[in-house]
């Protein structure tokens, strides 16, 4: 059989994306681009345009006019047609679609304390958007026959991102957190990790659904589950119902926390580590954490400090999966076997692109790629802060005119150590006037110069940077054609019982790490 | 009848009525591993790439 359909389409699409790349550099989008706050990625969105809008253009010619025959040059380059058609839906649901939500949701306002908009409460981020627009295609218009092929590309985008996704986590940075969350965090994720996993077994829910589930429902929601999704050969339906589960969840737990947390009388530490551990998605967090204190950020700090262990704990759950899964299978399919030889399944199964995550994460934390102590590309240094960003004199004389605002001396300390030395002096001085500019204190002047002040000792990593912006399009590919895959029969297949499981398991895990956290942690802020 | 070819003999279909020969309905390429390598071959390139451009 023959895949290469001769139609006009891809060489349309590759029209339409030089036309684009046109439209950008020439500057005619301009206000679209003002009211969707997108000017940044002007850049982005010319080159991509114009280099995906040439190959569109040059194969769809040949699609179309070419003279195609079956084998491997037919089979493979017919696959560009669907690889172009996910990625012209990726671009935009990343370019148009996910920065207009975001517009519209800022124009209705806050809907909680700390300035979360509707699209933080919900995640809708150009993940969802890009599974949801792939649904819809599939769903309500199906896939053109033309793209059928390339769609099946895009797992293949998916497991290359989670490969990159090693750069951004580094061992330097699980050194630096406090023993407590290590431990109470290594506790709940591999907990709720294994009671997803025996749950799932017990229901009979697919050993993938269960893995997938697992891994979003014990680490750190969204991200983890689409990291462990190629590892345990999950269904698109799969995830889908992963992610929806994580994220209706995370939605009802961000409005209950602050609310239980201030019935308890929880103090700041007691609620970042608890929201930090029971809430499943990272946004969420932040969400409930900002939600339970408005003016002022050591429960964000903690949370943060609590979430980000979690976080870092992926490769240890990515392995694990990985093993547990190839032994569930392998048993499966050896009927009759007792004794199931590990090593030769895991030689032989292993899914080689999880050992690329790990080699990632062990060059990153190296320093190869950023300073060692990095998180996701962000360091502090304060040895290298250009004269143009320390603080000027106007700066300096406001922020001496308003210190006799401050009440609390860490924040007098903090904040006259910065006069003196025109730039912040350690990490714990920036923790402590980022909480002075939350709690809108100073006038607008001085947290602006505060602002700078924080932003002048904190880099990016170029290297990083560049590594982000690549996991980000793999995903958003790889996404949006996981999505194209999601038909509602197969939705209405799987059934509810992820849901419930998913939900059972978060319900616990909230409810026993508040009593540890009750328990056993004490406030020391 | 039509020619009978080699490709059409382990003719498989997607949920979404898709027809192919090789892969699964989630892949092109023959098998995980097969893909596996891929993907690695093109994440090390990209990494290569980011760090000969940024260093």
């Amino acid at each position: 059989m023959v895949y290469t359909r001769k139609h006009p389409a891809l060489f349309i699409i590759g029209l339409l994306l030089l036309v684009h790349g046109a439209l950008i550099a020439g500057g005619y989008m301009g206000g679209v681009q003002k009211y969707l706050n997108i000017a940044r990625a002007a850049g982005e969105m010319t080159n991509f345009s114009y280099i995906f809008g040439a190959v569109a253009v040059v194969a769809g010619l040949w699609h179309w006019f070419g003279s195609h025959r079956e084998g491997n040059l037919d089979y493979y380059s017919s696959s560009i047609a669907g690889g172009i058609f996910i990625l012209f839906v990726a671009m935009i649901v990343k370019w148009y679609l996910d920065p207009w939500v975001g517009a519209l949701s800022r124009g209705v306002g806050p809907v909680i304390p700390g300035g979360r908009f509707i699209h933080d409460v919900f995640g809708l981020n150009y993940v969802v958007l890009g599974i949801v627009a792939g649904m819809v295609i599939v769903n309500v218009f199906s896939i053109p026959d033309w793209a059928q092929n390339g769609v099946r590309l895009s797992r293949l985008g998916l497991k290359s991102g989670v490969i990159l996704l090693g750069t951004l986590y580094s061992l330097a940075e699980l050194a630096n957190l406090g023993r407590l969350s290590v431990v109470m965090i290594g506790i709940f994720v591999l907990g709720s990790v294994g009671l997803v996993l025996v749950i799932g077994v017990q229901r009979k829910i697919s050993n993938s659904m269960g893995g997938v589930l697992s891994a979003g429902v014990g680490v750190c929601g969204v991200s983890a589950a689409v990291a462990a999704a190629p590892v345990v050969r999950a269904r698109s339906e799969e995830i889908a119902y992963t992610i929806g589960t994580i994220l209706v969840f995370g939605v009802i737990c961000m409005f209950i926390f602050p609310v239980i947390g201030h019935m308890l009388n929880m103090g700041y530490i007691q609620f970042g580590a608890w929201a930090g551990t029971g809430i499943l998605n990272s946004a969420q967090v932040a969400g409930a954490a900002l939600a339970f204190q408005p003016a002022g950020i050591e429960t964000l700090k903690v949370a943060e400090i609590f979430n980000i262990t979690r976080v870092l704990f992926l490769p240890i759950i990515v392995l694990w999966l990985a093993v547990w899964y190839v032994r569930r299978e392998t048993a499966a399919g050896e009927v009759g076997v007792q004794q199931v030889d590990t090593t030769r399944v895991i030689f032989e199964k292993f899914p080689v692109f999880v050992l690329g995550f790990i080699l990632m994460f062990a060059l990153s934390s190296t320093g190869i790629f950023a300073p060692a102590q990095h998180y996701q590309g962000r360091y502090f240094d304060n040895t290298r802060v250009a004269a143009a960003r320390m603080l000027n004199d106007n700066e300096v004389a406001t922020l001496r005119t308003e210190s006799s605002k401050l009440q609390r001396e860490d924040q007098k300390g903090a904040l006259n150590r910065l006069i003196e030395n025109k730039k912040l002096m350690s990490i714990d001085d920036d923790d402590v006037l980022r909480g002075v500019v939350n709690s809108g204190a100073l006038s607008r002047d001085a947290n602006a110069a505060l602002r700078k002040a924080h932003n002048a000792v904190y880099h990016t990593a170029p290297m990083i940077a560049a590594f982000r912006d690549w996991i980000t399009w793999l995903f958003a590919f790889g996404l949006t054609g996981l999505g194209m895959q999601i038909t509602m029969a197969a939705m209405r297949q799987a059934g509810g019982e992820p849901l419930v499981i998913g939900s059972t398991v978060g319900v616990v895990k909230a409810v026993l790490s508040l009593i540890v956290v009750l328990l056993f942690v004490r406030e020391t802020i | 009848m039509a020619d009978k070819k080699s490709q059409d003999i382990d003719l498989h279909t997607t949920e979404t009525g898709f027809r192919y020969h090789r892969g699964s309905a989630l892949s092109i390429f023959k098998s995980d591993r097969y893909e596996d390598f891929i993907a690695l071959a093109c994440a090390l390139l990209i990494a290569l790439g980011v760090f000969l451009l940024l260093r």
